[in-house]
């Protein structure tokens, strides 16, 4: 026990820690890419094919909704032992990094997709009928009036899922990944050494902080308050 | 110029929901609007105004009856068909419906933008437009620094940006105070004729009418009741719904506690005289002392519409029997007399 305790020997934690904090950074910086783009299709899509949207569309809205609740409770855990066979299927590999983002992009793309809805819901409907009235096709209704008038709100969204990425992250031990969670257990937790856990929290926290102040300035600026 | 109507809707109805719960917004309503005319619809809330003024421009579709506009059906067509055909028609809203992701010149800019305008022409155009609407050195703020008054100029300049044949107001000074009000009329009314942009106005105040309107319809229930030239239908309203609702929004005729408090000062017969010859009054009214009448002006007052001016008089009649009967007679020679209902 007494070789494994390096509480304070930066020459062995920094590098290590450097590349926690470089798995962490690769997987929600991956699982927010896709699953931002695969939320905002999904959630123009709920939006768009809601009763008296542009696409009202019952059916397909009722099956895009059915299929958002059923994935969104499953908790993240569970989410990444369930998801097993797919992950092995798609990444080649049921364990590591790349097979947490895999997982990681479902829960994100279903959270974003909620998001992105309400906050469209949100929206005059107004300006819509403004939109239609000059002619605007639906597609540059979505794209150059729907997403800028809601941009604000968006951002804000966006940046409570890309905080709940980090959350997620944390977990990647579980299946072989790295990442700042589970550097704080298998360094810190696992061999009793609590300033290595704290380190990580001292971590997490800047991080998540850090991502905080950019998304509050961002939509501060957008909605010019 | 053709002399086909701009605008025609031949037995148009509007039905909303199935079954029991069914709501017929527009009944039956057939009309036609002429190029450069500015045709006014009046009526209560929930008469069926706002769905009306949507068929227009097909942001409503019939469920009965066929609207033609511009020469071409537009409840035929799919929405998709109807992009060319809407950027002829502009539109402004009661509460505005600006971009608030877009500054001024951004929202002005937008149907320029839709209709293909190139960006030196679209640039040029947007200036032309705000000088227009008085409000070049608001160019670059966003509509939430402007005044209720100065966000519908930007409506309206945003409406006229791509050189629309028809222009929709829908209750486009309701949401403003009555300053605001006349200055955005104002301007309807210079866009009709320094433009001549042919405009139909839906509203629920009587002053949008009387200040530019040519002709007028009046809703009720889904249905259009009388329509007419303003002044016809304003000075001689017909069915007696509507001439409560003329009535009341005009203030000139004594509604029956106006007669309850005139009758606590005044006494004698109670009519009222029409002014549409307010001259022709006025010298029967000089002459009243010669029928050995006296009259006493309990109610009324006179109302200025784009062309004309009518009102109504309420007077108290006091004198011998044989002597009031003979004076009104008089006074039916120069404006119709009424009776008040007590």
């Amino acid at each position: 026990m007494i070789d494994t305790y390096r509480a304070l020997d930066w020459s062995y934690y920094g590098p290590e820690l450097l590349e926690a904090i470089f798995d962490t950074i690769y997987m929600v910086a991956w699982a927010f890419l896709l699953g931002g783009l695969l939320g905002l299709a999904i959630g123009l899509t709920l939006y768009t094919t809601r009763q008296g949207g542009l696409l009202a569309n019952k059916p397909a809205y009722m099956a895009m909704n059915f299929i958002v609740n059923l994935i969104r409770p499953i908790p993240f855990v569970i989410l990444i032992a369930a998801l097993q066979p797919v992950t092995i299927y798609v990444i080649g590999s049921g364990i590591g990094n790349d097979a947490v983002i895999f997982v990681m992009i479902w829960a994100s793309t279903f959270a974003i997709a909620r998001i992105v809805e309400q906050n469209l819901v949100s929206i005059d409907p107004g300006v819509i009928e403004a939109a239609r009235a000059m002619g605007a096709s639906r597609l540059r209704i979505i794209l150059t009036v729907l997403l800028p008038e809601a941009l604000g709100p968006l951002i804000l969204g966006y940046t409570f899922v890309i905080i709940a990425l980090t959350d997620m992250s944390a977990l990647a031990g579980i299946i072989g990944g790295g990442g700042i969670g589970n550097f704080a257990i298998v360094e810190g937790y696992n061999r009793f050494n609590p300033e290595v856990t704290w380190l990580a929290v001292i971590v997490v926290i800047v991080f998540v902080q850090s991502l905080q102040l950019v998304g509050n300035w961002a939509a501060r600026k957008v909605m010019r308050r | 110029m053709s002399t086909a109507p701009l605008i025609e809707f031949n037995n148009v109805s509007r039905t909303f929901g199935t079954g029991d719960k069914t709501v017929t917004a527009v009944e039956d309503v057939s009309l036609r609007v002429d190029r450069g005319e500015v045709y006014g619809v009046i009526g209560f809330s929930g008469a069926g105004k706002s769905t009306l003024i949507r068929l227009i421009n097909g942001l409503e579709r019939p469920t009965a009856g066929s609207v033609h506009v511009l020469g071409q059906e537009i409840s035929a067509m799919r929405e998709g068909q109807l992009a060319k055909v809407r950027s002829r028609i502009g539109m402004v809203f009661q509460q505005f419906n600006l971009f608030h992701s877009r500054n001024v010149a951004g929202n002005v800019a937008y149907p320029l933008k839709v209709a293909g305008w190139k960006k030196p022409a679209r640039e040029a155009r947007v200036e032309e437009l705000l000088e227009f609407v008085g409000l070049t050195e608001k160019a670059a703020q966003h509509p939430e620094q402007l005044s209720g008054g100065q966000k519908q100029r930007v409506g309206i300049a945003r409406a006229l940006a791509a050189k629309p044949d028809i222009l929709l107001a829908d209750e486009s000074t309701s949401a403003l105070d009555p300053n605001t009000t006349g200055e955005v009329l104002r301007l309807l009314r210079r866009a009709n004729e320094e433009l001549g942009i042919t405009i139909v106005a839906i509203t629920h105040e009587m002053e949008v009418i009387r200040s530019i309107a040519d002709r007028v319809a009046v809703m009720d229930q889904g249905r259009i009741v009388e329509s007419g030239l303003v002044y016809d239908v304003f000075s001689s309203p017909r069915e007696t719904k509507d001439a409560s609702f003329v009535g009341a929004a005009l203030k000139n005729r004594p509604t029956a506690e106006d007669v309850q408090r005139i009758r606590g000062h005044a006494s004698g017969r109670l009519v009222v005289v029409s002014l549409q010859n307010a001259a022709a009054v006025s010298s029967v009214l000089g002459e009243a002392a010669a029928h050995g009448v006296s009259f006493e002006i309990v109610h009324g007052g006179m109302n200025t519409t784009k062309n004309a001016s009518y009102g109504l008089l309420t007077l108290a009649l006091q004198g011998e029997d044989r002597a009031v009967e003979a004076f009104v007679a008089a006074l039916n020679s120069a404006g119709e007399v009424q009776e008040v209902q007590e």
